[in-house]
């Protein structure tokens, strides 16, 4: 019907200047947008002087350089970790946060108030936050764990303790959007369908595992794709907590690429649009990925 | 009739399930509220006194001396000023550059519009970190290093509000835009005085996720800013965070002060924001 009512109308349609109105926010995304992803591409191929300026076409060149030097694999192994342990604390603590508030429990406003702070830190907040919760000798952890009689870890110093408190600070950070978007999806469930599978006896586990969760799958699965695409690109708590260190036990793709443009050595555009590229080929894979799980879902 | 009552009576008197249910809710709310608690209740005692002395000083402990100390140590003030700039020319401008890309991909027919939406969404799926280097060389020649438009310039438009938006109009029923531009009204104040208020809960979606994107970014700002001229509220926090790496407590009252505004947002204003995930599918 509408398809008809469009098409009577056509001629008429096209009169006005309103196509035109898509040009200041096109010519403002060709310019910061994909004018830099094509000179992201094009940099990758050259190397650098010593003001980072492109010199001499090579290829290849510092692609092979970097995708060769164990450095680098450290460099990929290190975000994936962060970016997957950040997103399964997120998703599965909100998960468990919405599926058993939902059976409004005494003082629920209050949990979901709280529930949604995180949200309202930005990262870097929140890595301030944690960089004094973490600190060496002065943190508000440590100190809190020595009065109940613990040693606390050196958060930042040690190479397996300073990804944990990463991964905890994203994974925390992380919560606040995840406990939103499940809060949305299991409003979104017909209360009709949770209360005949009460009639039928389902406890709440049988309830959560048979009925909540595979109706909530694809904002779980939405969620983890793009938690875990945020976690890649993790930067202010690295920055904030870290510094890349111990000895690189936290540089991941986003923190190596800022040291290689804009840290204290000469900068390296060439090198570190290389990461660059890196990074967009990952995150498009799993997109393209989230695409290819999202139409199954549909068909299903 | 009896399901009826059977509910009823459980219901009355809590089981085993509820209070197990409620105990593990605590639990997973105290771990997430745990870092809220410990930074406002240090920010408000004297430094170092607090865990140490428990985790429940007594009122006599409170004390704004961190607060102070959290001013003065970064222009915080400043810096507060320059992100209100921010966040308001790199509101005011992804909404209108977004309401009028997205007027122009729902209602006039024009070859291409199908193309451009797809671009539109690529937008989206580009991690922004990886595209700095040319970004910062661009702005660097104009001469915008170090100033509030070059914080702002990257983000005048955006993919996100223009796809938030074009999905609200896209809603709108073509009837009442036909009647606009048959009563003679230009396309601009068809966009402004009939669309946009009749979508009025989806452009504040918008522009809530736009002030928020704004104010919370943070590795632009850090890259493109040498002083505290221009230099954000977020790039200001990180390094209080170094430069008061030994005393917590000052570092916890300057996150305090960034994140008050995004506190009252979140809480304000949640049902904008869930509005926004449940409609859109991308931050």
């Amino acid at each position: 019907m509408a398809k008809v009512a469009r098409r009577g109308t056509r001629g008429w349609r096209q009169r006005g200047i309103g196509p035109w109105l898509i040009v200041p926010a096109l010519i403002l995304l060709l310019i910061f947008v994909f004018r830099p992803l094509f000179r992201t591409l094009q940099l990758s191929g050259y190397a650098s002087d010593i003001l980072g300026n492109p010199t001499r076409w090579v290829g290849f060149g510092n692609y092979i350089q970097l995708l060769t030097s164990p450095d680098f694999m450290q460099t990929v192994v290190v975000s994936i970790v962060i970016a997957l342990l950040g997103m399964a604390l997120a998703t599965v603590g909100a998960l468990a946060a919405v599926l058993l508030l939902r059976g409004k429990l005494l003082g629920s406003g209050v949990f979901n108030v709280i529930f949604s702070l995180p949200f309202a830190y930005s990262a870097a907040t929140a890595s301030a936050v944690f960089a004094g919760l973490f600190a060496p000798t002065v943190g508000i952890l440590n100190t809190l764990l020595a009065g109940f009689g613990v040693d606390g870890p050196q958060w930042l110093q040690d190479p397996i303790p300073a990804i944990w408190a990463i991964a905890i600070s994203t994974g925390w950070y992380e919560f606040g959007f995840a406990f939103l978007v499940l809060t949305a999806a299991i409003r979104d469930i017909p209360s009709e369908v949770i209360e005949a599978a009460q009639l039928d006896g389902s406890g709440a586990f049988n309830l959560a595992g048979r009925i909540l969760i595979p109706m909530m799958q694809p904002s779980i699965l939405f969620l983890t794709v793009t938690q875990t695409i945020t976690g890649l690109q993790t930067f202010a708590q690295i920055q904030v907590l870290t510094r890349g260190g111990p000895a690189g036990a936290t540089t991941n793709f986003v923190y190596r690429l800022y040291q290689l443009a804009f840290g204290n050595g000469t900068p390296d555009f060439g090198r570190a649009s290389v990461v660059a590229v890196v990074l967009i080929l990952i995150v498009a894979a799993i997109t393209a990925l989230q695409f290819r799980l999202f139409g199954k879902e549909r068909a299903a | 009739m009896t399901a009826n009552t059977v509910t009823r009576k459980s219901r009355r008197f809590p089981r085993f399930g509820t209070v197990l249910q409620f105990l593990v809710v605590l639990v997973v709310a105290a771990g997430i509220f745990l870092p809220v608690y410990l930074s406002f209740v240090s920010a408000f005692t004297n430094n170092g006194s607090f865990a140490r002395d428990g985790l429940f000083p007594g009122l006599d402990q409170f004390a704004l001396g961190n607060f102070r100390e959290a001013v003065t140590s970064i222009p915080l003030v400043q810096e507060y000023l320059v992100s209100v700039g921010v966040v308001t020319l790199q509101t005011a401008a992804q909404i209108v550059t977004g309401a009028l890309a997205a007027y122009a991909l729902v209602f006039p027919k024009w070859r291409g519009r199908r193309i451009i939406f797809a671009l539109v969404l690529v937008t989206l799926a580009i991690p922004g970190e990886s595209l700095v280097i040319p970004n910062y060389e661009l702005v660097s020649q104009f001469g915008l290093r170090n100033t509030i438009l070059g914080v702002a310039v990257p983000f005048l438009a955006a993919g996100y509000p223009i796809f938030l938006m074009r999905q609200a109009f896209a809603a709108v029923p073509i009837e009442i835009w036909e009647a606009a531009r048959l009563d003679g009204s230009g396309d601009i104040r068809t966009l402004f005085t009939v669309i946009m208020p009749s979508c009025r809960p989806q452009v504040t979606t918008a522009v809530i996720w736009s002030a928020l994107a704004a104010w919370n970014g943070f590795f632009w700002p850090l890259l493109i800013t040498d002083t505290a001229a221009a230099r954000t509220i977020q790039v200001g926090i990180s390094q209080l965070a170094t430069s008061e790496s030994s005393t917590p407590s000052v570092i916890f009252a300057g996150a305090i002060l960034v994140v008050l505004p995004t506190i009252a947002l979140v809480i304000g204003a949640q049902r904008f924001l869930i509005n926004g995930l449940s409609r859109g599918t991308l931050r």
